[in-house]
């Protein structure tokens, strides 16, 4: 770490990384000694965060375009000065859904572009339910990207994989105008309670393939799958289906994750947005999106804000995937395989009631040791991963 | 003879596949089909369960029969179609919507186009394009889809295909080429897609990994010619691997689930506007069951669906019995049934009721 008294200046000068310093920021040092996770961190002496949500900021996003240009993202910057800066965080360029997984999985491992498939890797999904019990109502994700977006909720790994995943909710998949009329044409389906629902429930348990060990089970997790499935017709009635334009995908998923807070309180919520990637072909409509999911992550942070209980116990950390690269191509767009600085660095924010406040630490990490910094705050450790910690956090 | 699935199990613990094609192309042929294996090959094959018609038409007929009507048909090749958009993830607002594009399973089933010409058009649409923006991703996206490659294990070759995708003259996989068109034939056409299309096609029906030595002589009949993919698909279909896939279920995609409800409760596949919204929103969800569960009671409370009332029904054993058969492809067994009749006696017990427990039943969301 090489900021432990942050003045208003450090954080200026990291957080909105002026064109001036730009050329500094560039040339810090991408090396630097980490420490191998420690095994198993305890739960931190008063320690007051209980829930963290982790936003993928991604799709591809420069910090010249984040923090290098304040006036796209000022409710971030916002954020900046209540919590810690990391400018420094090294991608890999796996591919869009390569690099988001390793976010979360703590290992970076390349994975085709279009590969719809879970990785073997646990996710932090798995560890934080398997190693903490939490229900599927606890750990959550939100996303924007479509049917490749739910394979983050859980991995292949024996030891882990589907009983440990996130309950996955993709915003434009479900809260559609389309859907929605479809339900309303059809008309909402007549409610199964009382003795018809018990009956319902012994049918089920009945049929031979799911056993009577699993019975219990099925029992256990009906009851989750009940509220999710409610929460999923209540939320149809709201007006997340209403959103529309551009990056309203990624709109949809800051909307569940803020609904979801309030509704569920969960331990863990994981955002991965992704309409960023317009920027192949529109860097206005590039800057458009990040505007408008800065503004959404705004209105994210004040519900937190605004909810004493939240306020007092939400941590939140925010990080693309990776960058773009330096110059536009012949559309007037940003690709990512130049391998330049813009595309390999990128800036993670971290806000939260035990971190530090109003810090710029450039200190370089990788993207993957957000994932280790949030089991440890946790007191879980990723046995698996190789993420590490993230230095400087703490207050 | 009728052998029934236990015979295959047995079969499959006692002996080893012969290595002789043509006796072991006998040997499955003449297996007749029992009600869980119709249903399962006409989802392999078809997308969906078999219609009532069908049902009637098939049931206890050999397989070598039913490959004969249904590969090649329309409907192959309009289930085979839609597997290869969401393998390359051009569904949603991705969905080649073209005039051209929709007449690609036509002009296949006419034996206008060959697997591998319809794979190059996809390729070339612009929804592949709008799909994988910008050298970097296309490049990446042909190289990985098509050809089955780890692009950072050959970073030169991706180089080089994204100079030529820019319109610079490069040497990419053995040829020069200088265009993004280019990039997609040079790729398609290679030997790699070949064994890429094999082993993927083949995994995707036998729910398998293709043995090595198939793999070889396969790729090199498709690589030779693209046509003898439909007799490949039979010899798979008619191989001992697809008696084992038989005996193990595997999980329904939601795709399939969604045109599995529609002819299980209606006999009709779901309209395009029945089925996009549906399968999209399932899609947004790791565990689906909540909202399969939704949308299979909005099918049964629907007007369109026409259920027994319990006193019209002569003999419930015997429903109860048939619904078993038609939607989990088996008879029920004797404690199933003996608590299903208990609880239809029972008044707040509908015939709805039944049928929603085994529609969303662990059993019914495989095949």
């Amino acid at each position: 770490m090489t900021h432990t008294d942050p003045t208003r200046r450090d954080l200026l000068r990291g957080a909105a990384l002026s064109s001036a310093a730009w050329p500094v920021w560039k040339a810090w040092a991408p090396h630097a000694r980490r420490d191998a996770f420690p095994g198993r961190a305890p739960l931190r002496e008063g320690k007051k965060t209980e829930r963290v949500v982790f936003i993928a900021f991604a799709g591809g996003v420069r910090t010249r375009e984040t923090f290098g240009t304040p006036a796209n993202v000022p409710n971030l910057v916002g954020m900046a000065a209540e919590g810690v800066l990391y400018p420094r965080m090294r991608t890999a360029n796996l591919g869009h859904f390569g690099a988001t997984l390793s976010i979360f999985t703590g290992i970076s491992e390349p994975r085709g572009i279009r590969d719809n498939s879970r990785g073997p890797d646990p996710t932090i999904f798995e560890y934080l339910r398997k190693d903490l019990g939490l229900s599927s109502s606890d750990v959550w994700i939100t996303t924007s990207g479509g049917a490749q977006q739910t394979n983050y909720a859980y991995s292949l790994h024996p030891d882990y994989g589907a009983r440990y995943g996130a309950t996955t909710l993709d915003g434009d998949g479900i809260f559609n105008r389309e859907f929605r009329d479809l339900l309303t044409r059809y008309g909402m389906p007549e409610p199964i309670a009382g003795r018809e629902k018990e009956l319902l429930t012994r049918l089920r348990g009945s049929i031979r393939a799911t056993g009577p060990d699993s019975a219990k089970d099925a029992a256990k997790d009906a009851a989750n799958l009940a509220r999710i499935e409610e929460y999923i017709l209540t939320e149809l009635t709201r007006g997340t289906s209403d959103i529309t334009g551009a990056g309203a995908g990624d709109a949809k998923a800051l909307r569940l994750a803020r609904n979801l807070l309030s509704v569920f309180k969960p331990k863990m919520i994981g955002v991965v947005l992704r309409n960023a990637d317009i920027a192949h072909g529109s860097f206005n409509g590039y800057q458009e999106v990040l505007r408008r999911n800065d503004a959404a992550v705004g209105e994210l942070w004040k519900a937190v804000q605004a909810d004493d209980e939240l306020a007092q116990t939400t941590a939140f950390f925010i990080l693309p995937e990776f960058g773009r690269d330096r110059d536009l191509n012949s559309r007037r767009g940003l690709d990512h395989g130049d391998g330049s600085d813009d595309l390999r660095w990128v800036s993670c924010l971290a806000w939260g009631p035990d971190f530090k406040r109003g810090v710029v630490n450039e200190t370089p990490h990788q993207v993957i040791d957000v994932m280790g910094t949030v089991c440890d705050l946790f007191g879980v450790d990723p046995v698996l991963a190789k993420a590490k910690r993230l230095k400087g956090l703490y207050s | 003879m009728r052998i029934h699935r236990h015979d295959f199990k047995l079969q499959d613990r006692t002996s080893t596949p012969s290595q002789d094609p043509q006796q072991r192309t006998t040997a499955a042929r003449i297996r007749a089909m029992d009600a869980r294996s119709l249903r399962t090959v006409f989802f392999d094959l078809l997308g969906r369960p078999p219609l009532s018609a069908e049902r009637e038409t098939w049931s206890g007929r050999g397989l070598d029969e039913l490959l004969d009507e249904l590969l090649g048909s329309r409907p192959f090749w309009s289930e085979w179609w839609a597997e290869q958009l969401y393998y390359f993830l051009l569904i949603d607002r991705f969905r080649p919507e073209t005039e051209a594009a929709r007449a690609i399973p036509e002009k296949l089933a006419e034996g206008r186009l060959s697997v591998r010409d319809a794979l190059h058009r996809l390729a070339l649409t612009s929804s592949f394009e709008l799909r994988n923006p910008g050298a970097d991703t296309f490049v990446t996206v042909v190289m990985e889809q098509f050809c089955g490659m780890t692009v950072q294990d050959v970073k030169r070759e991706l180089e080089l295909g994204k100079a030529a995708y820019d319109g610079r003259s490069a040497r990419f996989l053995g040829h020069t080429i200088d265009s993004q068109a280019g990039v997609v034939k040079t790729c398609i056409e290679s030997k790699q897609a070949a064994r890429h299309l094999v082993s993927r096609e083949y995994e995707r029906y036998l729910k398998q990994p293709i043995p090595k030595e198939r793999q070889i002589t396969d790729a090199r009949r498709f690589f030779r010619d693209p046509y003898e993919f439909l007799s490949l698909v039979r010899e798979w279909f008619l191989s001992p691997e697809y008696l084992m896939r038989l005996n193990h279920p595997v999980p329904e995609s939601n795709r399939l689930f969604v045109r599995g409800i529609f002819v299980d409760l209606l006999d009709r596949l779901p309209t395009d506007e029945e089925m996009e919204p549906m399968r999209y929103a399932l899609d947004g969800l790791s565990d689906a069951r909540p909202l399969r569960a939704v949308l299979v009671q909005l099918l049964i409370d629907g007007e369109e669906v026409r259920l027994p009332t319990k006193e019209s029904l002569e003999d419930p054993a015997a429903w109860i019995d048939g619904l078993f058969r038609r939607l989990l492809g088996r008879p029920a067994a004797e404690d199933e049934l003996a608590q299903f009749t208990r609880a239809l006696k029972e008044p707040e017990c509908r015939t709805r009721t039944v049928v929603y427990a085994l529609m969303t039943s662990r059993e019914y969301y495989s095949y």
